[in-house]
């Protein structure tokens, strides 16, 4: 028999029971919709890591007390939540014998949700106060767009001279009025503008430019005195990367006052360790969502076989009828699997639409560029495609080796 | 100069095992139909003629003994064999029409053909030609539902008929048809028979016996008598 009449069969015989198709249909489309969405938002984030993560500049790493993000046991956080801080004078140390080794050694901490004001304008208290000396701009990628940046002597002399981000510029100068050398209290405490940065955008949908940059020696005094500092460090070269990065390990082991059996009680990151480390998180939710996804699919599959063994038994008669007239059951066999196949592919094809369409939208929610997950949806295709010849396998071989003798006899 | 033999049937047995006991349905008949034969099979409920009708039409094989269709040993071939078989070999008609109810005249129709790997456009020019042989021109595109019994057991004989079958075997084709529809029916039969097809009928009823040229009576899975007129 021709496929074409088989195809029109399949989808005739699913069009009488609207209803029962379509909720069929509906939990295969669960299933897909749930791998599409995550595996579309995880694939646009991994599109904008490159330049979202990127944070720090060209052949900059960064040395802190904590990794990015940690997994796995408490057994290892314990070891991260027993470090000491790295203080200002280990920091200074360290900088006094990498000085020759690398360039642009800045010192960074910060405290999040604090408010500043200006005259009767204030910002939400949501600004990121952010202690850092004179490099910090340039290992971080900000640009002063006018005024100046934190000078050696604001650091060294603890003024309370402030560099404002551009978001906190605009909410307290909203006229375009000059901030420099305005003076505004953030946290109750009064500083004097400095410099505005230029606007550098969001990254994951997080503001980069909603914060304050004080000196971080008037930070340590003023807000917080007992913080661990993060120390950002340039290579001289791309080259001399890899070497610099372990004569900071040997500098910052000296600075700590670590012996020789001690290990290394800091971190170094660089920009492809960020990487990694979300690689490491995106790896986790993908794998996560994969497997319940599957069960969900499973599940639907258990559906489908359901509904064919009912429609077996329903139209047990017209399998009599089909096989007097001369079907083969290859033909029975082939009907009833395409028309499992027909209610696991269409759920297929509805999740996918719909979950490419979520996870796109979840995906501009996060400023990020909108993705066609082409793997995930040849995989879910895939899976669903097995899963309704798996569980359509039964039914129609029950159907094809129907005795149509007892299939014809009237009831 | 007698006719060929289209069925040959020797010692033809079907037992079915009901516990402990042997039902001999058919205990051991020989049979013979030839072309164009004209046959009544007739029996009280019970004598085997369900049974016959069912080996006759390959739906089923005899638990032992010779079955011969044109020439071909029907006894021992597969399922699949016999789907063949009937596609080809035999046109049904049934008591209760067995047509699809979802599909029109012409699709019920049309479907051994589909079976056959006909070419759509000629599977819808035979249908539709053979529907306007039993009358049915102006219902080509009604589904069963919107006719009477009469008209319902005019497609089925269409659909018999359309692959050009060896026989044609119809099982108690008016026994839910009023006296009237009966006897048009059986003039259709008739007709049938006179363009030259072979046709076995299998009824209880007398007045429908009386149509065809040839009686068999079945009691207790046994010929007991075979007549022809």
């Amino acid at each position: 028999m021709l496929l074409r009449e088989t195809v029109t069969q399949a989808i005739y015989s699913l069009a009488v029971n609207k209803l029962r198709s379509l909720l069929t249909i509906m939990g295969v489309a669960v299933g897909v919709f749930s791998i599409i969405a995550v595996m579309t938002a995880l694939d646009a984030i991994d599109k904008s890591i490159e330049s979202g993560l990127t944070s720090l500049g060209a052949n900059t790493f960064q040395i802190q007390k904590n990794p990015a993000t940690t997994f796995g046991s408490g057994h290892s956080r314990n070891l991260y939540a027993n470090r000491k801080d790295i203080s200002y004078q280990q920091a200074l140390l360290f900088r006094k014998s990498m000085e020759e080794k690398s360039r642009n050694i800045g010192f960074m901490i910060s405290s999040m949700a604090n408010q500043a004001k200006y005259a009767n304008l204030k910002t939400n208290p949501d600004v990121t106060i952010t202690g850092g000396d004179e490099n910090f701009s340039a290992s971080s990628g900000y640009t002063v767009l006018f005024g100046r940046n934190l000078a050696e002597s604001d650091i060294r002399y603890a003024r309370n001279a402030v560099v404002l981000g551009s978001e906190v510029a605009s909410t307290l100068f909203p006229s375009g009025e000059n901030p420099q050398n305005k003076s505004l209290k953030i946290n109750g405490k009064v500083y004097t503008v400095a410099g505005v940065f230029e606007k550098k955008g969001a990254a994951f949908g997080q503001s980069q430019d909603n914060f304050v940059l004080i000196p971080i020696t008037r930070y340590l005094d003023h807000i917080n005195e007992k913080s661990s500092l993060s120390i950002t460090v340039e290579a001289l070269s791309r080259k001399n990367y890899p070497l610099a990065i372990d004569h900071a390990i040997g500098a910052m082991r000296l600075a700590r006052g670590l012996t020789v059996k001690d290990a290394n009680d800091f971190e170094i990151r660089t920009n492809e360790s960020l990487i990694d480390s979300f690689r490491e998180i995106q790896l986790a939710i993908g794998t996560g969502a994969f497997i319940i996804s599957f069960m969900a699919l499973l599940t639907a599959g258990v559906g489908i076989m359901n509904i064919m063994l009912v429609s077996v038994t329903e139209r047990t008669r017209e399998i009599g009828i089909r096989k007097s007239v001369g079907a083969p059951r290859r033909t029975i066999l082939r009907q009833f699997l395409l028309e499992a196949l027909f209610l696991s592919l269409v759920g297929g094809v509805i999740g996918t639409i719909t979950g490419t369409t979520i996870g796109n939208v979840v995906a501009l929610q996060l400023n990020l560029p909108l993705i066609f997950p082409w793997l995930w949806i040849t995989v879910s295709m895939v899976v669903c495609s097995a899963i309704g010849m798996a569980f359509g396998l039964f039914p129609a071989w029950k159907a094809a080796n129907l005795d149509p003798v007892e299939a014809l006899r009237p009831k | 100069m007698q006719t060929p033999s289209i069925i040959t049937m020797q010692s033809l047995s079907k037992f079915y095992e009901m516990g402990d006991q042997t039902v001999r349905a058919l205990d051991s008949i020989n049979l013979d139909f030839r072309k164009n034969d004209y046959t009544a099979i007739m029996g009280p409920s019970g004598s085997g003629k369900s049974t016959l009708m069912n080996i006759l039409g390959c739906l089923d094989t005899p638990t032992s003994g010779i079955y011969e269709l044109n020439g071909q040993d029907v006894a021992t071939m597969d399922d699949d064999e016999l789907a063949r078989i009937r596609n080809k070999e035999i046109g049904f008609v049934f008591q209760t029409f067995n047509l699809l109810p979802r599909l029109n005249c012409l699709r019920n129709v049309e479907l051994p053909l589909i079976y056959a790997g006909v070419a759509p456009e000629e599977r819808e020019e035979r249908a539709s030609k053979a529907l306007i042989n039993v009358g049915l021109g102006d219902r080509i595109k009604h589904k069963p539902a919107e006719l009477s019994g009469g008209q319902i057991q005019r497609v089925a004989i269409a659909r018999a008929l359309i692959n050009n079958p060896s026989i044609i075997l119809a099982d108690e084709p008016t026994g839910n048809l009023d006296t009237t529809t009966s006897h048009d029916i059986m003039n259709i039969f008739g007709k049938l028979s006179e363009a030259g097809n072979t046709i076995i009928l299998i009824t209880h009823e007398e007045d429908i016996a009386h149509y065809t040229r040839r009686m068999i009576r079945l009691r207790d899975g046994k010929i007991e008598s075979d007549v022809r007129r």
